[in-house]
């Protein structure tokens, strides 16, 4: 449990962080709020030569919702998301994602650019922010590049991130019609547990308000990495709201045949489906209603 | 190896040389002698370690050493201004203490929660107090002393 | 007499506002001049033969002071109540997490890195798990000279339970498993150890047992008993894993080695692993009743798990045969325990010792039986309840038992009649009564009861020692209470000290919620000694008799004279210098009606009172998830006299948090023969906001054997909380639950089973 000794350097920008990063290759590692990245050290589950903080760029913690372009950046907390006014409007559903993680404590340090970039099956902020198409801004000393989030993950704890490349913010277009979201967790106990099957659903009608122009669902917990559930979706994009929520028994089904979650401690393969199931039953259910409801 | 950091601890400020591969807790505890925060596992996963870091409560046992630097942090042997602060006369009267292993920890996390919110409900109490275990009292003393907390607290106000 | 004043009052815990300001300094706080720091390397495997260790590289690491194993141990075999302990591993590690080896530096890290450097080879061994399987012929044996893996036997019978049995009109019989679930103290285990030049050594350990301990502990290290002292600082926790530990023993014997303090506390996941998890038992059990809803007969078979080593778990399997025959008016019972030694973390006591798990036995079989006789289940439990002043099966007397009137409060409280009538989907309720003891005549054999010490010093000061332990639940203000009540003097005027086995009287401990009961009664009798010898120095002063002396608010004045007083300070001051210096010191101890169990028919009394309890939880059942979600919950528990009503609350809170977490997520995941789940984000106990409002009531009668008329609240507090939990899922869905915890996925499987039956 005690960490073993490495070399620790505050990068005072993004140029230098990555610099540094990438001199040491996949020895060095970055550190944002180091809630998962500490943890792993105390487990020796990484033992990193170098460890770059990020925490003095304060450009990386930026949020931006002025534009078309809604501008996280990865250094964003999880409590800053799930306090930040805006965001709440425009992508309730993020906020209300990132604010089942951990705890209050947890939170408090813990980034979002963290939390993907750590690209656990279950992490809560992917599942929403799939749904919302959310690009990464990555800068690696080549330059920056745009990565959609649905080609970033490459399995359990594995991005497609290459040594001294990092999350510098996500994007999210801001939806162009009404919209609404909603994201259950499955846990344990009703605060503090990783997520054991997680479903995000996200709509948007059409500028007329009529018909559903766009349909997400993302899905943690169910598959070696967050997923969509193209065939789902696809199976209620141009209905009605009302049209829609008639389909939902069947749209449900198609949600689980997506998924290939695994058995562990935390809870069976069988469970997950069954509840992703019915939370999606529920999260559609909810959405629907409320663009209905206008 | 060492590398020197400087930040406020209780308003003092400090000036120190530490190791990389230490966390904040064992700077508070080992370097500075500040044995209010416990560890009670190390993992971020029981809340015995919170303090406050420059506003809001963390787990100390999570953050490198040297990511202190620059930060301003309150233990709860910062608290007491004289004389205790109103949650910690609070949760001693209440009976929320029992054997107090979790006391720290908890009355960090209380005390930032009213920071934030006056009056919260006791849903909100609950909901921010869920990073700190208690096996003892179950709880529910525990909330009531920062009920009653917020509310002397409401009251010295008004007055 | 003057009026009772301090005690029945709810006083915060005295030292409360140190442990609030983060001043109290807890075992894992202690820091001694030139302490090492010990870390232990455990075994990765269940069962493995040990063929070579290599510390030469761990030795040779810059900072490490000493490298030991079993080779330098003095290879003695002890334990508490067996002789399957050694201090490392000998020729082979029994479970994941047995020591190998240990190591003591400078620094924690340097610790932990000379870990690394020990190489250890292995050979593996076949190993067992369950306890069902490791009694099968051909298992793998865990302790050679222990043939079947039978670790102990315990047999009861008394009356006629067959023909009980026979002649009755409703029998239930069913299979229940109660799982392993870990304590979760907040503080890990662990020690500093120091030792002086004449070997002499001092255990500074947060444990539950400070004079017991040091009798096992002696032996293991080849010492004298009075080589032995232990200190007992503040704790978090123990809720009874804090007993006998080799975490104890490596500081020890590494103190020893390097003739400087050597600190070791468990890291969380090696306290997971290799602390005293609760004893996992199979318990099938046989209850009959007659049509008016009258016991008839009970019948018990228990198998427990012992782990690879016995702590105290044949003690808590056998308590598990028959403490809760003591609840109800049971004439014919029978049962046999079997304790079976498994390849698996040793298990030991945890609140409840054995009569956690019976009652949820019981309590379940009490409520299918009510239902098959469609009698209301509290009524059947009044019907059937032992009463005041009577005689259990086992011979055990009962004089107070405020049963019936708990379970007169819980109903009401809870709305019980009205919410029986109307079932609402998905929505249940239940309840559950128990029984435990204050003190068990079972345990230690030596002699029971309780002693304590009253020094009043010149100053006035009153310090009073005592040999129990304090982990939290709030012993020293009831003793202080105690005392001050005694003395008549203001509660602030008292300290408790610090158990030093120096100094203190020899105590057995905190264990079978005896604390307030014997050390109450311990520190009563002291008190009593030391007040009459102020009191004759008072009425000297006062030229009266020492017959008419009182004292109040720390004033002494002569019976109906109040008016003309004598301050207890001054009296103090005189009695000390007409000493010339000597404190009054006041001794006493207390020797409990207590018979030791005859080792054929188990016939005696191994308390000298009995706490009584009734709970009622109610529950809500979500159809999507199957989770469970405790809505309500009542506590009223029989106490005897409440000396400290608020403490008494607080203990019964945390009882029932620690029962509904165990009742619908605390499990020990054992995959492989490891741990699968050391830590607090999967060993899952509740948060804040996993608990209902829990709303105790103490019921009060006076107990002729308590002090003050008092008895305990501990373990009782937890006792019926699983079945209360578990009859209130029966009345929402159905679905009788024979397994802890409750898993969602199950119940969801069981509902919908329910559901396709009715359908059908
Ligand atoms: C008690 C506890 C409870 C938790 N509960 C949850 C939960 O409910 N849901 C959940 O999803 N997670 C949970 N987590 C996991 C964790 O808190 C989150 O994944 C968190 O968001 C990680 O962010 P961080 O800033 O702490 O990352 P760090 O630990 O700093 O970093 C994690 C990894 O990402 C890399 N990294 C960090 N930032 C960047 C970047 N900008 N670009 C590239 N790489 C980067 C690091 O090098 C490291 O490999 C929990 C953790 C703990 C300890
Ligand atoms: S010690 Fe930091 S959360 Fe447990
Ligand atoms: S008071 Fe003991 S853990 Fe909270």
């Amino acid at each position: 449990m005690r960490i073993k000794p490495f070399e620790y350097h505050a990068a005072s920008d993004l140029r230098e962080a990555v610099q540094m990063l990438s001199e040491e290759g996949a020895d060095a590692r970055a550190l944002a709020g180091g809630t998962d990245l500490v943890l792993a050290m105390k487990h020796k589950a990484v033992l990193p030569k170098k460890v770059v903080s990020l925490h003095r760029i304060t450009e990386m913690a930026a949020i931006n919702t002025e534009g078309d372009e809604i501008k996280i950046g990865a250094l964003a907390t999880h409590s800053e998301l799930a306090a930040h006014l805006e965001l709440q409007k425009v992508v309730p559903i993020l906020c209300q994602a990132v604010s089942l993680i951990g705890s209050w404590q947890i939170r408090n340090s813990a980034t979002i650019g963290g939390n993907l970039a750590h690209a656990s099956p279950a992490a809560d902020s992917a599942a929403p922010l799939l749904a919302l198409d959310a690009t990464l801004v990555t800068t690696s000393p080549s330059g920056d590049e745009n990565i959609p989030l649905a080609s970033f993950f490459s399995g359990p704890g594995a991005t497609i991130l290459h040594p001294g490349q990092i999350i510098k913010e996500i994007i999210i277009l801001r939806p162009q019609g009404r919209s609404s979201g909603r994201y259950l967790k499955l846990m344990r106990k009703r605060a503090v547990d990783l997520s054991q099957a997680g479903v995000a659903f996200q709509a948007e009608l059409d500028p007329a308000g009529e018909k559903l122009a766009k349909v997400a669902i993302g899905l943690g917990g169910m598959a070696p990495t967050p997923i969509r559930a193209p065939e789902a979706e696809g199976m209620l994009e141009g209905l009605s709201c009302a049209e829609a929520l008639k389909k939902i028994p069947s749209v449900a089904r198609a949600v689980v045949a997506a998924t290939s979650p695994i058995d562990d401690i935390r809870a069976s393969a069988a469970y997950r489906k069954l509840v992703a199931e019915a939370f999606f039953k529920q999260a559609a259910q909810e959405v629907l209603t409320s663009l209905t409801a206008g | 190896m060492k590398i020197p950091i400087e930040f406020v601890v209780n308003g003092e400020p400090q000036a120190l040389f530490v190791k990389p591969n230490h966390t904040l807790l064992d700077v508070l505890r080992d370097d500075l002698g500040l044995l209010g925060a416990k560890k009670g596992c190390g993992e971020g996963k029981c809340g015995t370690c919170t303090v406050i870091m420059d506003g809001k409560p963390v787990n100390s046992c999570l953050i490198l050493a040297p990511r202190a630097d620059g930060s301003d942090i309150i233990t709860v042997e910062g608290l007491a201004d004289g004389e205790p602060h109103p949650m910690q006369k609070a949760f001693v009267e209440q009976g929320a203490v029992q054997c107090g292993f979790c006391t720290p920890g908890m009355i960090m996390t209380a005390c930032a929660l009213l920071d934030e919110k006056s009056d919260p409900s006791e849903e909100e109490i609950r909901l921010a107090l869920s990073g700190n275990l208690c096996r003892c009292t179950g709880y529910a003393k525990i909330v009531e002393a920062v009920q009653v907390c917020a509310q002397r607290i409401q009251q010295d106000k008004g007055a | 007499m003057p009026k009772i004043q301090i005690v029945g009052r709810s006083y915060p815990q005295i030292d409360g506002m140190e442990k609030a300001t983060g001043r109290t300094r807890f075992a894992s706080d202690i820091k001694l001049a030139g302490m090492l720091h010990a870390r232990v390397l455990r075994s990765p495997y269940p069962h493995a033969r040990i063929l070579n260790i290599d510390t030469s590289r761990a030795k040779a690491l810059p900072g490490v002071k000493a490298v030991v194993t079993y080779a330098d141990t003095p290879g003695i075999k002890f334990g508490p109540r067996s002789d399957d302990w050694t201090i490392f591993a000998d020729d082979k590690v029994r479970f994941c997490g047995d020591e190998v080896a240990a190591v003591a530096a400078v620094d924690e890290d340097t610790a932990e890195e000379a870990l690394e450097l020990i190489r250890v080879e292995y050979e593996e061994l076949p190993f067992v798990e369950s306890p069902l399987e490791a009694l099968k012929p051909g298992a793998p044996l865990v302790h050679e000279d222990h043939p079947g893996n039978v670790a102990a036997e315990f047999k009861v019978e008394a009356g006629d339970v067959d023909r009980a049995l026979a002649n009755s009109h409703v029998v239930c019989e069913e299979s229940f498993y109660t799982n392993q679930t870990y304590q979760a103290y907040l503080e890990p285990m662990g020690a500093v150890a120091d030792v002086d030049l004449a070997g002499r050594i001092t255990l500074y350990a947060g444990n539950q047992i400070p004079s017991m301990i040091r009798v096992p502990y002696a032996k293991a290290l080849g010492l004298t008993l009075d080589q032995v002292r232990v200190v007992l600082p503040d704790y978090g926790g123990g809720f009874g894993a804090k007993m006998e530990t080799n975490t104890h023993l490596v500081a020890m014997l590494l103190a020893q080695k390097t003739g400087r303090p050597v600190r070791h506390f468990n890291t969380r996941h090696d306290d997971f692993i290799a602390g005293n998890p609760r004893v996992p038992m199979y318990i099938d059990i046989k209850l009959g009743a007659d049509k008016e809803g009258v016991i008839t007969g009970k019948e018990v078979k228990v198998i427990g798990d012992a782990g690879a080593r016995i702590v105290y778990s044949q003690i808590i399997v056998a308590t598990a045969c028959y403490r809760v025959d003591s609840l109800y008016r049971f004439k014919n019972v029978r049962a046999k325990g079997i304790t079976a030694y498994t390849n698996t973390v040793p298990t030991s006591c945890f609140r409840g010792f054995g009569n956690t798990q019976a009652t949820f036995v019981l309590e379940s079989a009490m409520d299918i039986l009510a239902h098959k006789l469609g009698m209301d289940p509290a009524e059947m439990r009044v019907k059937n309840s032992i009463g005041p002043d009577s005689v259990s099966v086992h011979g055990w007397k009962i004089n107070s038992c405020g049963l019936k009137e708990c379970v007169e409060e819980a109903t009401k409280m809870s709305g019980w009649a009205e919410k029986k009538a109307k079932k609402r989907p998905l929505k249940g309720i239940g309840l559950s009564c128990c029984n435990h003891v204050s003190g068990n005549r079972a345990f230690a054999r030596e002699f029971d009861g309780g002693a304590g010490i009253v020094r009043i010093g010149r100053d006035g000061r009153i310090s009073v020692y005592h040999g129990e332990s304090d982990m939290g639940q709030g012993q020293k203000t009831v003793y202080a209470q105690i005392a001050a009540e005694t003395l008549g003097v203001p509660l602030d005027w008292v300290s408790v000290m610090q158990v030093d086995t120096d100094i203190s009287p020899w105590g057995f401990g905190s264990f079978a919620t005896r604390g307030t009961l014997m050390g109450g009664n311990g520190v009563l009798a002291a008190s009593k000694d030391a007040f009459i010898k102020l009191a004759q120095v008072a009425a000297d002063m006062m030229e009266s008799n020492v017959d008419d002396v009182v004292c109040e608010g720390g004033r002494f004045y002569v019976k109906g004279s109040p008016d003309k007083s004598l301050d207890f300070k001054e009296v103090a001051l005189n009695a000390t210098d007409s000493n010339h210096g000597s404190p009054v010191m006041g001794t006493g101890f207390y020797d409990p009606p207590t018979v030791l169990p005859d080792p054929k028919t188990k016939q005696g009394n191994i308390s000298p009172a009995y706490p009584f309890g009734c709970q009622i939880a109610e529950v809500e059942v979500d159809p999507t998830t199957g989770k469970v979600t405790v809505t309500n919950f009542v506590a009223a528990h029989d106490v005897g006299r409440a000396i400290n009503p608020m403490a008494l609350e607080g203990q019964i809170q945390g009882g029932v948090a620690q029962g509904l977490g165990w009742t619908l997520m605390e499990n020990m995941v054992t995959n492989k023969g490891k741990v699968a789940n050391a830590n607090f984000l999967d060993y899952l106990i509740p948060t804040a906001l996993d608990m209902p409002p829990v709303e105790p009531k103490l019921i009060e009668p006076y107990e002729p054997n308590g002090p003050y008329g008092a008895k305990g609240i501990g373990e009782p507090a937890i006792n019926p909380t699983m079945s209360a939990i578990t009859n209130a899922i029966y009345d929402a869905t159905g679905v009788r639950i024979t397994e802890l915890p409750v898993s969602p996925e199950k119940l969801l499987a069981e509902m919908e089973k329910l559901k396709g039956s009715h359908e059908g």
